[in-house]
């Protein structure tokens, strides 16, 4: 009985105790884990660098649903416009998430026209509005108003095929009016179009690897088997985006690249540094089931970053201008920070902002104390100021010690203050061996310099005693020398003897 | 024992044919001294793992394991004897099983020589540098198989056309021992748990 109560006043008072301690909630809790890649490529948990704060959906915004949005896009005014692609309509909103228009119909020379599955946007500098407006075969340039401007066709040009047919998807234009569109069946490169709206060129192939197995498959095959294989042509791309200095970042969705981010220069060729200890291309490690990831949206942040999105599994992945992974959020589920087919990713003040088509609506992730740290250095970084980021970067790592950029921006810090010594330990610590050797290469001149005189002197008297015990050692040996040949004269005789 | 230990096989990896003639005929050669490298072998490329310079150095601390070191050379050592002599015992080679381990000992000698050294100037160099040191590290490599090859062919008194198709045959020799040990070892396991389980039966049953 004793016992029974005993027993009872135990449960009790555990009971209390569970209640007096709740399960510690931090502010930062997310449906998502957050991580980062080492030098070893294995992922190291991390904080999480965004977090989402609050989910619109088209009835939220008082217009009904979006039916099945792909695109969107946020002008450096902070306006926001979404594709609403199933309703055919583009959708305007500020910041507050106030409706200023919907354009769904525009005046085409006098006759009222409408989009028929528009999938890609892009607003100009001048706020036209360039929308491609796939299923019509055409992009159209609207003013922000909704007045027409113009009307990219149907190409002509003698490199197009005859039977060829333009199935824009996405869309972006330079400060030179130059229209790039990513085009359905094109597997030549991203479509250029000059201000008039003619047809250029292509830009920007992606390129066929030979696969050696395949190879020696198709070796060994007859010809009706290959007939039957495969083509191997290039992976089309899969979305576009330009930076400040007329730069094109565009993804692709081949599944084996190494490089489907891709940083295009003027005349083509890829630019994208990719001096990180492994490649862009979103998870480096991934269940086999699952498959590498599928960068589905690429958009260019300031301060050289660039966040790409992957629709694989549902997350986003910041590069800096170097091609170091910064952070990763997001995930596949159906809690608020989760997608189903997320489809664009933009970026408004400080916020990130996610189009999900699955569950048509936009996901706002606000940054954590840790995101926008690292958001801070990298500007400082990037602009050259890199003694501003060093207290930045200590905040960071107090907030993650395995985050080895920190250390390696500290290191460069400490490296152009001409402070080797430590420069060395930090560069160490974010295993770049790049600049530790430089560091060090610096270090060593400079101890070599400082301890000359030390290291010449004990050089000098160790030449110094070794000549002398050479010295005493002969003069000894020339004392013994008759002795000693005349014990070995003497030896030799008893041997033959 | 200065000769055994430092003369003799400085003398043998600069002249081989010399120095591993008189290794089996003079009678120069000690087991011992073959083993003692062996171990200085394992110790050197522990250190060289360990303490080499960051700019040459890729292993990962975390998983470094002296014990998986060792083992990853001392087996391996005396796979290559036992798959070489049970080789050439078969095709009319002369060599001893003692003074095959001898030869391969004695061979490994410019691997101590070099890492060693190396190690420690790794530690000084920068990333240009680091070209002399893969340099002397890969003619050490180089080195010690020209030796192993000399050997094997002064001890078993083979052509040299005859010593690389034996050192070839060796090491398929020494993937079937692998083979062979491995199946041995889990049909081992079977059987025992064949036994186990009739005993387990046995006790319930009665």
């Amino acid at each position: 009985m004793a016992a029974k109560k005993w027993f009872l006043v135990v449960a009790a008072a555990s009971l209390l105790f569970i209640n007096a301690a709740p399960a510690p909630v931090s502010a930062a809790s997310t449906p998502y884990e957050s991580y980062n890649y080492n030098f070893w490529e294995e992922s190291v948990p991390s904080p999480a660098a965004y977090v989402p704060s609050r989910s619109v959906s088209g009835a939220d915004l008082g217009i009904g649903d979006f039916l099945e949005p792909s695109d969107m896009v946020v002008t450096e005014s902070g306006l926001i416009y979404i594709v609403d692609t199933g309703n055919g309509r583009i959708v305007n909103v500020d910041e507050q998430w106030k409706v200023l228009g919907v354009i769904s119909r525009f005046n085409n020379e006098g006759k009222e026209d409408t989009f028929k599955n528009p999938t890609g946007l892009f607003v100009d500098d001048e706020d036209n509005l360039y929308i491609a407006d796939s299923d019509n075969g055409r992009i159209v340039v609207l003013t922000k108003e909704g007045e027409l401007v113009r009307i990219i066709d149907q190409p002509q040009s003698e490199i197009l095929a005859a039977d060829f047919k333009f199935n824009p998807i996405k869309v972006t234009v330079d400060k030179a009016k130059r229209v790039f569109v990513v085009a359905k069946g094109v597997y030549e490169g991203i479509m250029q179009f000059d201000s008039n709206g003619e047809f250029i060129g292509y830009v920007g192939t992606n390129k066929v690897t030979r696969d050696y197995t395949e190879y020696i498959w198709r070796l060994l095959s007859t010809k009706a088997q290959k007939s039957q294989m495969v083509l191997f042509i290039p992976t089309e791309f899969s979305n576009i985006d330009i930076d400040a200095k007329g730069f094109v970042y565009a993804t692709n969705i081949d599944p084996g690249s190494k490089e489907p981010v891709k940083r295009l220069n003027p005349s083509g060729e890829d630019v994208l540094k990719r001096f990180g200890y492994f490649d862009v291309k979103g998870d480096i490690l991934f269940r086999r089931i699952l498959g590498p990831s599928k960068l589905i949206d690429v958009k260019v942040l300031k301060n050289g970053m660039y966040s790409v999105l992957d629709a694989n599994q549902g997350k986003i992945f910041t590069y800096n201008d170097e091609g170091d992974l910064l952070y990763v959020y997001g995930g596949k589920g159906n809690q608020l920070g989760t997608f189903k087919t997320p489809v664009a990713v933009e970026s408004i003040g400080g916020n990130q902002l996610v189009l999900d088509r699955g569950k048509s609506n936009i996901v706002v992730f606000e940054p954590t104390k840790f995101g926008s740290r690292v958001n801070e250095a990298v500007g400082y970084h990037y602009n050259g100021d890199d003694q501003l980021a060093v207290p930045i970067w200590q905040e960071v790592l107090r907030l993650n010690s395995n985050y080895d950029i920190a250390y390696i921006g500290i290191g460069k810090s400490l490296l152009m203050e001409k402070r080797n010594g430590e420069a060395l330990e930090y560069f160490k610590l974010g295993m770049d061996r790049e600049n530790y050797s430089v560091a060090y290469k610096r270090y060593r001149r400079e101890q070599m310099k400082e301890h000359f005189g030390t290291f010449m002197t004990v050089l000098l008297v160790i030449v110094a005693a070794w000549l002398a015990f050479k010295f005493v050692s002969s003069q000894r040996r020339k004392r013994m020398k008759p002795i000693s040949g005349f014990a070995s004269q003497k030896l030799k005789e008893g041997k033959t003897s | 024992m200065k000769q055994d230990f430092i003369k003799f096989p400085l003398h043998l990896i600069m002249h081989p044919f010399d120095g591993f003639w008189d290794l089996k005929y003079d009678g120069k050669g000690k087991a011992r001294v073959a083993l003692t490298i062996l171990v200085l072998v394992v110790i050197s490329v522990i250190l060289r793992n360990q303490f080499a310079g960051f700019l040459v150095n890729f292993n990962d601390p975390r998983y470094l394991n002296s014990l998986t070191q060792l083992i990853t050379i001392i087996f391996p050592f005396f796979l290559w004897c036992v798959s070489n002599w049970a080789i050439t015992t078969l095709m009319d080679g002369e060599g001893k099983f003692k003074e095959i381990v001898m030869a391969t000992g004695y061979a490994l000698l410019p691997i101590v020589l070099t890492y060693i050294p190396m190690t420690i100037a790794s530690r000084f160099m920068v990333k240009e540098e680091t070209a002399f040191y893969y340099l002397v590290t890969s003619i050490s490599t180089i080195w010690f198989i020209a030796l192993l090859f000399v050997g094997m062919m002064t001890i078993h008194q083979f052509s040299a056309t005859k010593t690389i198709i034996i050192m070839l045959l060796t090491v398929i020799v020494m993937g079937i021992i692998v083979f062979l040990g491995t199946l041995v070892l889990s049909m081992m396991q079977q059987i025992y748990e064949f036994i186990v389980n009739i005993y387990r039966e046995i006790i319930f049953r009665t």
